[in-house]
């Protein structure tokens, strides 16, 4: 521990910037979670594999528990925290809960923020598509059904 | 106009905008003002005496704020039962499983806690551990515990009718084993706990919970402080699956912590840890034996079952009875035998789990199938003949007062074309079916019952405060449902308080299936309450009878003449006026057999009610590599009656892919002397969306005599089914029954070869 | 679970990447995508004084069809090479390697690079302290046992790479740096097919580019993974198949190359038998090592590595003739 100094770290997230003294031993789900108090990523595996903790750099969906803070500083951070504006919920996280995407919601930010990104890729996926889109984000409690649907919906909106 | 306005519609639920921003919080998202980082020293020993702690060079270490052993909690013991207070918060002599708790420590922040963990000096001296069931009751075994002989935790004998006159006078007779390993809850969320006191001595406390009444007297005993000092706080949960229910170690822990250092301290848990060291669910060796008639119909059953119970009791007695339980009520049978044991071995420990029993309730189906094929009788066929019907009893008296298991049945068979493809599919194809029934609670002592309060506001508005909990499946929402259907509000006029000890009165917990119909019970009859005395009023200032009025739209009219009414926020301000009162309270405690007892009389009504599921299944398998591709699943549940039929729908996919495709094809734990090698993401192997099939949902309503609105539960008999729907469609597939769950490829390509060669027969 | 403590370097071009290296040598891990190094330092199974960021190095993302050959930088992440329209049509199976490697935020993150130095894996040491803490150390931990087989006297431990067998499969080189110098070699002497040190690359050699030759005429090429689920998981058995035919149609080359068959992937050379899948199969069988050290048991991956050689090779041979 002596040999590591703490380093001011610069984080662009969700169109603010933020500046945090930290170790670099700090991912940035730690970052997010203990500086910057958005707890809305969320940590289930800690491995990268459950996506619960995804958030998007520049505008791509990764795992914020493999991403270490200080490797990501320059870059555009979007958290679940920043896809609402003002009052009105967006459209994703609107149609999750229209279609009873979400029970227990542990996974929903992450599902949401990987749904988003999915959408803005590719407006109309196929229900094959959102499937693939959505593998790597793991939830115990739908079975998927109602999250697909709800993706679905906005698919066909964006046709 | 429309009976209901807002029962039985699909309505989106309340509490799911907040966990769409990320503003929902759970346990672990909580700050508060210097709060320590807490962690727990675990065994690395399956079985050994402790010698001696030394926690002097992590007190020393800087940052560190508190040590704590098992000279703090005293030795103190819990247990669900009076009669299985074994587990020791910390234990003091021995510990019985890798990761057990030892030791803990709170600090300023997480690194000086995990470097105070590696100072503190633990000397063990190894005992010879047991790790099977066979091992555990051999002759000579190493035995866990003094008063447990035989490594035997409990056992539960069942015996109705006559089964050796049964089996004789059957047309046919079969005895099978089945057996799966320990699967897992693997909630969302890990497990996560808060605490703190305040200057009075307060103990404020947030975890994931089923119950957080089951939560607060363990902790009001073990701290020796009353009731009304433990505030058992409401937070988020991320899902439960039976796995959240008792007290845990980490909850006692984080509370001495909390009240050493009197700051606030959180205790998260890994990954690891939630698997590990929270519950998981038994392995299980089960043999059945049955007779039937020349129909099929079921006349003697004789079953033993073995369960893998870890190092404590847990639920023991629940546990050991349960899986039995269920098959009684899905199927008739008269003449039945059922010796549950359950056997302590050194690994962790296992508690109830939404899919409780595969080995059990897929052995009595795939039993079934066999004993068809021997009398050319279909599967289909076979459980119309036996299924439970309204008005019966089971062999355990239990009366059934709404059953619709048949229709079910029916319904699911003709959604699935079953006549269309059983026995007509290609090679390698397969369709199979599962059937299964949950209780809505069961006795459970003097939290058996649910009561709740509302209050109005001077605007019409109405909190209700009630103990029933939300682990993620939508009971929030139910209760803001019924409150507005009742007080003719809507649901934007309710608040809630809910699952807090502090304020709201007491309630089984989100247990057992019970939510719906004990706590949703309570929260009408509140409700009806409240109504009741805003009718008095109204009625007399319109001159007439109460029971002329009704409440719809934020009004209370006279039934006949709709054009007579007043708003409630009238009626509220014209009783506060009056000096009358404007709140509610509602108790419901169900008509069940408080004598009835796990192990010393298990006879007497069990439940007030029972739900009932069928699941139907069409696999496809690639002879060269076992693989199973899912084509398709049908699922139906007699609910009572659907108050959300979308939650309804989300119970049932999810409990599709928990006890289907996860519980048959992936999902299972590998061990290396009592360590769990897959606890991780990568190690058990959770579906992915990618992996699910097509699921036809099915509510199937019988409205319950009892159940508010004829309600009932929401999907776990659907739960139950779809693995044992799983295991007939493979076996249908491959033409080998599989007796081993869960069915990976490696036993579904052993079974082909097995086939091919001739050594293995249908 | 808490990193390990550690100094952050984060060079901007390669030369300062391979002096920083240079320095340093075995006290430093390279960090690429992270998705394999960072998990390996949260068990605590490696806790390197230095991370070195790779991410931010100029000339080492991207590919670049030439004529002779391609050439892709080893940050070239796997999402990209999944898209890529010219990898796809002509070198099929990294593709389909590269799709198949990870969930897709995984993709976004893995590079080529990473994919390929990934650690060897096993049951028994890809553990955190949970299942670590009080066992016996094992080869690749220092120890001289092998807890996956009883009395093994080496490591078995699996390289579960999905792009190394699809790289070897089309005969790919990779350039390594080091302050001063610079060599190029066979993708296959990389790996040294030893557990516990399963890479032939120096402490300060840093891998730059991965060059894949331009095959001449016909070419065919799939990759075959088996794992329970339909994404995220590593492969239990993989193949990656390459046939090539002279001008007149003639097969000249085919190739398998198995994924998690042992500590480096295996080689086999179809030549003499490309018309009989089962020969192939038979091959891949006998070269496949069937240890019990990941999910599922070893005899039934070790037969798989049999089918996925089959699938893999008859699907190359498909698309040959389809003209891809």
């Amino acid at each position: 521990m002596s040999e590591m100094k703490k380093t001011a770290i610069t984080l662009n997230v969700n169109n603010e910037t933020h500046d945090i003294i930290a170790y670099p031993n700090k991912t940035l789900l730690e970052a997010l979670r203990d500086d910057l108090r958005l707890t809305g990523t969320k940590e289930s595996c800690g491995e990268g594999v459950c996506g619960s903790c995804t958030v998007l750099l520049d505008g791509a969906p990764v795992r914020s528990c493999l991403t270490l803070a200080v490797a990501v500083q320059g870059k555009k951070i979007t958290t679940i925290e920043g896809l609402r504006v003002g009052e009105k919920l967006h459209p994703v996280q609107e149609a999750f809960v229209n279609h009873h995407a979400i029970q227990c919601g542990f996974c929903s930010p992450g599902m949401i923020l990987t749904a988003y990104a999915l959408l803005k890729e590719n407006p109309t996926p196929t229900e094959t598509e959102i499937r693939r889109a959505i593998s790597g984000n793991i939830c115990r409690c739908t079975g998927y059904a109602k999250i697909v649907e709800a993706i679905k919906s906005l698919a066909e909106e964006g046709k | 106009m429309e009976k209901f306005s807002y029962i039985g519609k699909d309505m989106k639920r309340i509490d799911t905008a907040s966990k769409s921003t990320g503003e929902a919080l759970f346990a672990a998202d909580l700050a508060l003002p210097r709060m320590l980082v807490g962690k727990i020293l675990r065994s690395p020993h399956a079985h050994a005496r402790i010698v001696a702690i030394d926690a002097s060079r992590a007190e020393k270490l800087p940052g560190v704020k508190a040590v704590l052993t098992a000279r703090d909690t005293c030795g103190d013991k819990w247990g669900v039962f009076k009669y299985t207070q074994d587990q020791q918060f910390l234990p003091t002599e021995k510990v019985r499983y890798v990761g057990e708790e030892v030791a803990a420590v709170a600090a300023v922040d997480e690194d000086t806690a995990l470097e105070a963990l590696s100072l503190i000096d633990v000397a063990y001296e190894p005992l010879p551990a047991v790790f099977t069931i066979e091992d555990a009751l051999s002759p000579g075994a190493p035995q866990l515990h003094d008063v447990y002989p035989n490594n035997i935790n409990i056992h539960v004998h069942i015996n109705v009718g006559d089964v050796e006159k049964g089996f004789a006078g059957s047309h046919l007779v079969r005895e099978d084993t089945f057996a799966a390993p320990e699967d897992s809850y693997f909630q969302g969320e890990p497990y996560a706990v808060a605490a703190q006191f305040d200057h009075a001595g307060n103990l404020e406390i947030w975890m994931p919970n089923a119950g957080p009444h089951l939560k607060s007297k363990p902790l009001s005993n073990v701290l020796k402080i009353p009731l009304n000092k433990v505030r058992v706080r409401k937070i988020t949960i991320g899902g439960a699956f039976g796995g959240r229910s008792e007290i845990s170690p980490a909850d006692v822990i984080c509370a001495f912590l909390a009240k050493k250092t009197q700051r606030p301290v959180k205790i998260v848990y890994t990954r690891e840890e939630n698997t590990v060291c929270t519950r998981q669910a038994h392995s299980m060796i089960a043999r059945i034996k049955t007779g039937v008639d020349r129909e099929g119909r079921v006349v003697a059953r004789d079953i033993t079952c073995h369960m893998d119970g870890g190092a404590y009791s847990s639920t023991g007695p629940i546990a050991t009875s349960v899986p039995f339980l269920c098959m009684e009520q899905a199927y008739r049978m008269e003449n039945v035998r059922y010796n549950g044991y359950r056997v302590l071995t050194n690994k962790p420990i296992r508690g109830m789990f939404r899919t409780h029993g595969r080995a059990f309730a897929c052995g009595v189906d795939i039993q079934l199938d066999r004993l068809g094929e021997a009398l050319g009788i279909d599967p289909l066929t076979m459980r119309l003949r036996n299924a439970r019907q309204t008005g019966d009893t089971t062999p355990t008296k239990s009366y059934v007062a709404s059953c619709g298991l048949t229709e079910t049945i029916e319904k699911t068979a003709k959604r699935s074309r079953w006549a269309e493809k059983f026995g007509k599919l290609p090679p390698y194809h397969g369709i199979g079916i599962g059937c299964n029934s949950v209780q809505t609670g069961f006795p459970m002592g003097i939290r058996g019952g649910s009561q709740a309060f509302i209050k109005l506001n001077e605007d019409g508005g109405v909190t209700v405060i009630t103990g029933i909990v939300d682990n993620g499946q939508g009971n929030d929402h139910m209760i803001v449902q019924i409150a507005a259907e009742e007080l003719g509000l809507t649901p934007d006029d309710i608040q809630l308080i809910t699952a807090d000890t502090e304020v709201t009165p007491s309630d089984p917990g989100s247990y057992s299936m019970c939510e719906t119909f004990i706590g949703g019970n309570a929260v009408r009859l509140a409700a009806q309450d409240v109504k009741k005395k805003l009718f008095r009023i109204v009625a007399e200032e319109f001159g007439v009878g109460e029971e002329d009025l009704s409440a719809k739209n934020r009004k209370i009219f006279v039934t006949k003449n709709p054009e007579q009414s007043i708003s409630i926020t009238k009626a509220v301000r014209m009783a506060l006026t009056r000096n009358e009162s404007i709140s509610g309270e509602g108790s419901y405690w169900p008509n069940v057999d408080w004598k009835r007892e796990w192990v010393k009389n298990p006879y007497g009504q069990l439940s007030e009610t029972f739900s009932f599921g069928t699941v139907i299944c069409e696999v496809k398998v690639d002879p060269e590599t076992g693989q199973v591709e899912v084509l398709e699943v049908t699922a139906s549940q007699d609910v009572g009656y659907a108050l959300n039929p979308k939650v309804i729908e989300g119970q049932f996919e999810g409990g599709v892919a928990m006890g289907g495709q996860g519980g048959m094809l992936t999902e299972y734990l590998q061990w290396h002397e009592g360590r769990v090698l897959t606890p991780t993401q990568l190690g058990y192997l959770v579906p992915l969306a990618i992996d699910m099939p097509k699921i036809n949902d099915i509510i199937v309503e019988t409205i319950d005599p009892k159940g508010p609105y004829g309600a009932k539960e929401a999907g776990m008999s659907v739960a139950m089914s779809a693995a044992q729907a799983y295991c007939g469609a493979i076996s249908n597939a491959v033409g080998i029954y599989f007796h081993e769950y869960p069915i990976t490829p490696d036993k579904i390509l052993k079974a082909i070869e097995e086939k091919k060669k001739g050594d293995r027969k249908e | 679970m808490r990193l390990p403590p550690f100094q952050f370097l984060e060079p901007t071009n390669v030369e300062e990447a391979l002096s920083m290296m240079n320095a340093r040598k075995e006290t430093l891990k390279i960090m690429a995508g992270g998705t394999d190094l960072l998990n390996r330092m949260r068990f605590r199974l490696i806790e390197p004084a230095f991370v070195m960021n790779i991410g931010k190095l100029r000339d080492v993302d991207g590919i670049d069809i030439g004529e002779n050959e391609t050439v892709i930088g080893t940050n070239t992440k796997l999402k990209d090479i999944a898209r890529s329209p010219l990898i796809n049509n002509k070198f099929r199976a990294i593709a389909e390697a590269a799709f198949e490697a990870a969930s897709p935020a995984v993709t976004n993150m893995a590079t080529i690079g990473g994919n390929i130095l990934q650690d060897t894996r096993c049951l028994y040491y890809n553990q955190s302290g949970m299942v670590l803490n009080g066992l016996e150390r094992c080869h690749k931990r220092g120890g001289t046992i092998c807890l996956a087989v009883k009395g093994g006297k080496r490591c078995f431990s699996v390289c579960q790479s999905d792009m190394a067998p699809a790289l070897i499969a089309f005969d790919a080189k990779c350039v390594l740096q080091k302050k001063g110098s610079t060599r190029t070699v066979a993708l296959t002497e990389l790996f040294t097919g030893n557990g516990v040190t399963p890479f032939a690359i120096g402490a300060d050699e840093l891998l730059t580019k991965i060059i894949i030759p331009q095959p001449k005429n016909g070419v065919g090429s799939a990759y075959r993974k088996l794992r329970l689920r339909g994404s995220v998981d590593y492969p239990l058995a993989s193949a990656a198949a390459f046939v090539s035919v002279t001008k007149d149609g003639e097969v000249n080359a085919c190739r398998v190359v198995l994924g998690s068959a042992g500590a480096s992937p295996r080689v086999i050379d179809g030549r003499s038998c490309e018309t009989h899948l089962e020969s192939i199969a038979q091959k891949a069988y006998d070269s496949a090592e069937g240890i019990d050290n990941l999910q599922m048991p070893g005899a039934y991956r070790r037969k798989m590595a049999g089918v996925l050689a089959k699938r893999a090779i008859k699907a190359a041979m498909d698309r040959l003739k389809e003209g891809m």
